[in-house]
């Protein structure tokens, strides 16, 4: 079997549901199979835009974040959702339960994308069968479909998967990359977005083979370091490993509205900045993680945008502490144009385990009288291990909105 | 105006003046330096408003002379070049002629045109007028202000907290400063009768004293200290410092000191110090900068942090004694650190009320000095 793997290098995956949250509707009501689907933010209002959509719909030109209304001109029959988010996240768990059973090397980087790392998985057979393997158990168990890149590194593993899409299994090769990645236009890369594409047509760099021949120092220029990352990656280099804990890192937590309308009305923008101050919170909350830098984005009705930020003495975690000093930034910041939308974000973030608590002269006398209760738990941790008791916090119903498909990685923390 | 006058006294004048200027001021002739010269010397005169400091150069002192050729005048030169122009000058001695508001600084071969601004409108200083002033020895205030002002507060949230409070008390002169989360208390007994003065309490900002104290000379030659109800003023012989006072009621901290003490701990104080600052190298790392201290028996004490990120420290160390109960508690190493080292005294009691409570760090025979420590809850 050894002859399909390399003798040094890594066989990478990169496993790709296909319009996932559709899928799923689908597998849930088979009766949604074969017609057009889209799951949408808010129906009922301005700011609904298309989540994702099936096949069907995209078929008729149906795109992910077109305006409802948009979409339903294009497609009169269009069947529109809300998102179930317990469903997806039940389907994602269990997708990657399939993909951990291969191996352990798993990267979730989305509630419905993933690495794998298969360079030491011989004995289950050659990549393509693995892959379909896959591919087909997840089909079988899940009655949902996805889309698998098989390569030597991360980046042409996700290049890859993109490649055919439902139900496909592409292999990119290092001496596939003339014919099938550099004709590609540089938009379609992965890690180009819509203004790095913009910036690189400007030095007439069209297709991913003009940026793989780019000058090295004028990309750098152009886009700072991420710009030699990107011609190694139009080169096929790309060293990153697939790292399980990398669902471990974040450092920041925030979200971001659109209003229903331009405002100047401070009351709404005050109920606004409340309902983001409680959503960041209950995130906050829901990590065991605290923040000691609040962000305020505040983006105009010609969709200027700002970010200010101010960082404090304390850690903080509630609503309250971040509705005060999200409000402080704004009034600090506010032109006093109407705003399209808000978003509060809290940084620096490190989990609540890792930080202490300083006491103050003036309040100790509070905190003394757990004193016992401290102690009772010292000992026993001395006896039994780190810390038997852990504060209960109530689970909360609160359905985390926006964010959602970074959010869901917690799951898969032990 | 025009004066000679030696440059190292110049120098030493404009550095300290030089502290109480702000480049950033609403007044904007504040930016600047003003020049006095009299027949009995040279005034130099910087202020932004809450801090004004006034130095002055004698024409002559105790038979040397500093300043020579003085013809009286005075003008307003900008501080953000003067001081370095007067540093980098080549000779021992420095001519500066005023004509109109154009300077011209002369030493050696070297010649600088400065454009000054009008000394008429640099604001006057306020004069105090107060019979609340009593002295006590430089090199004292400055012990009072090192031993205290580490421990104001730094951040704004409350304003009062950033200020030592100066208190008299019962022919005691009491410096306490505190931003919450240690306390530093320093008292000293006042040989003067202050029955008669009317200021009992007064809130100085602690950047004040940092000036102060940089500005102040190592002497046992008295300062003269008044005060008023906005402002105070601390004058030696060259020198006049005044800040303006903190609004508001300072807390009372006394009924938060502990009285009773459960665990009681006599060491040498820089085996501690090195010890927690040794202890502190990995704690440095994680945010908080804590260590944990534990009362064990034999006398010993152990020092440990832990990052769970970079590695663990643990160190036992031997003390005097240890009285009463078994103890842990977690503290910032920072916090410590400085109070040990504003005890100055070889040997530190400590009182210990409990893992939740605030401790008292004190030298061993002398109940001047306090230094309270408020420690850390790990979650």
């Amino acid at each position: 079997m050894s002859k399909w793997y390399p003798k040094n290098g890594r066989v990478i995956f990169h496993v790709d549901m296909n319009s996932f949250y559709a899928s799923v509707e689908m597998a849930y009501n088979p009766k949604l199979k074969g017609k057009p689907v889209a799951i949408a933010g808010n129906p009922e209002e301005r700011k609904g835009i298309i989540v994702t959509s099936s096949y069907e719909a995209r078929a008729k030109g149906v795109k992910t974040t077109m305006p409802l209304w948009e979409a339903r001109k294009l497609c009169p029959d269009l069947v529109v959702m809300r998102p179930n988010f317990d469903r997806y996240r039940f389907a994602s768990s269990e997708m990657f339960k399939i993909l951990s059973e291969v191996t352990t090397f798993v990267q979730p980087v989305s509630i419905d994308e993933g690495y794998m790392d298969i360079t030491a998985c011989q004995h289950l057979g050659s990549p393509l069968d693995i892959a379909a393997s896959i591919q087909q158990r997840i089909k079988d168990e899940l009655d949902l479909p996805c889309s698998i890149g098989i390569a030597p590194n991360k980046f042409l593993a996700k290049m890859a998967s993109d490649m055919r899409k439902p139900m496909g299994i592409t292999v990119l090769r290092k001496r596939d990359l003339p014919k099938k990645l550099w004709p590609l236009p540089v938009k379609e890369m992965h890690g180009v977005g819509e203004k790095t594409a913009i910036k690189l047509n400007k030095i007439d760099i069209y297709t991913i083979k003009d940026l793989a021949d780019a000058d090295t120092f004028q990309l750098k220029r152009l886009l700072g370091i991420n710009g030699e990352r990107l011609k190694d990656r139009a080169n096929g280099i790309d060293s990153t490993p697939v790292d399980p804990d990398a669902i471990y890192e974040f450092k920041s937590i925030g979200n971001s509205q659109t209003l229903a309308h331009d405002t100047t009305d401070e009351l709404t923008i005050q109920r606004l900045m409340r309902q983001l101050a409680r959503k960041v919170a209950t995130r906050l909350k829901r990590k065991q993680v605290v923040g000691q830098n609040v962000q305020l984005m505040i983006r105009y009705y010609d969709r200027k945008t700002v970010t200010r930020s101010v960082k404090l003495p304390e850690y903080i975690e509630t609503e309250e502490e971040i509705y005060i000093t999200s409000l402080d930034l704004f009034e600090n910041h506010w032109t006093g144009d109407p705003i399209r939308l808000l978003g509060v974000t809290v940084q620096d973030i490190v989990e609540k385990d890792e930080i202490v608590h300083q006491l103050d002269l003036f309040t100790y006398q509070k905190e003394a009288e757990k004193e016992p209760l401290y102690q009772a738990i010292d000992h026993l941790t001395e006896k039994y291990g780190k810390n038997p008791f852990k504060k209960i916090e109530p689970k909360s119903d609160d359905q985390p909105r926006t964010s959602f498909q970074k959010d869901f990685l917690d799951d898969f923390k032990k | 105006m025009k004066f000679i006058i030696q440059r190292d006294q110049l120098m030493e004048s404009v550095q300290n003046v030089m502290k109480a200027i702000s480049s950033r001021t609403t007044i904007p002739i504040l930016t600047g330096m003003k020049i006095e010269a009299n027949e009995n010397g040279i005034k130099l005169t910087g202020s932004d408003s809450d801090i004004s400091i006034e130095s002055f150069i004698p024409k002559e002192e105790d038979g040397i002379e500093y300043v020579e050729q003085i013809e009286p005048g005075s003008i307003v030169l900008q501080a953000k070049y003067f001081p370095d122009i007067v540093k980098k000058l080549p000779q021992k001695t420095v001519e500066i002629e005023s004509e109109g508001l154009q300077v011209t600084i002369r030493s050696g071969s070297a010649e600088f045109h400065l454009n000054g601004q009008d000394a008429e409108e640099y604001p006057q200083l306020p004069q105090l007028h107060t019979e609340d002033s009593f002295e006590i020895p430089t090199d004292l205030l400055k012990n009072l202000i090192k031993q205290t002002v580490f421990a104001v507060s730094a951040v704004e949230t409350r304003p009062i907290l950033t200020g030592v409070n100066m208190k008299l008390e019962d022919n005691y002169l009491n410096f306490v400063a505190t931003d919450s989360h240690r306390l530093a208390a320093r008292k000293i007994p006042l040989e003067v009768d202050t029955t008669n003065m009317t200021f009992s309490s007064v809130v100085i900002p602690g950047k004040s004293l940092n000036e102060l104290n940089k500005i102040l000379e190592d002497t046992q030659e008295n300062i003269e200290i008044s005060v008023t109800e906005n402002q105070i003023l601390f004058r030696t012989r060259h020198l006049y410092f005044l800040s303006r006072l903190l609004d508001g009621n300072y807390p009372e901290t006394s009924r938060l000191i502990p009285e009773q003490s459960k665990t009681v701990v006599h060491s040498p104080t820089k085996e501690l110090l090195q010890s927690i600052d040794r202890a502190s190298l990995l704690a440095k790392e994680s945010r908080n900068n804590v260590v944990r201290l534990s009362a064990k028996e034999n006398n010993q004490l152990e020092i440990s942090s832990n990052s769970p990120e970079v590695g663990n420290v643990m160190e036992e160390i031997n003390v005097n004694s240890i009285e009463g109960e078994e103890l842990k508690i977690s503290f910032s190493a920072k916090y410590m650190m400085d109070a040990l080292k504003a005890v100055e005294n070889d040997q530190v009691r400590i009182e210990f009320t409990g893992a939740m409570r605030p401790f008292i760090i004190r030298p061993i025979d002398n109940d001047q000095i306090l230094q309270l420590i408020l420690p850390v809850r790990t979650y």
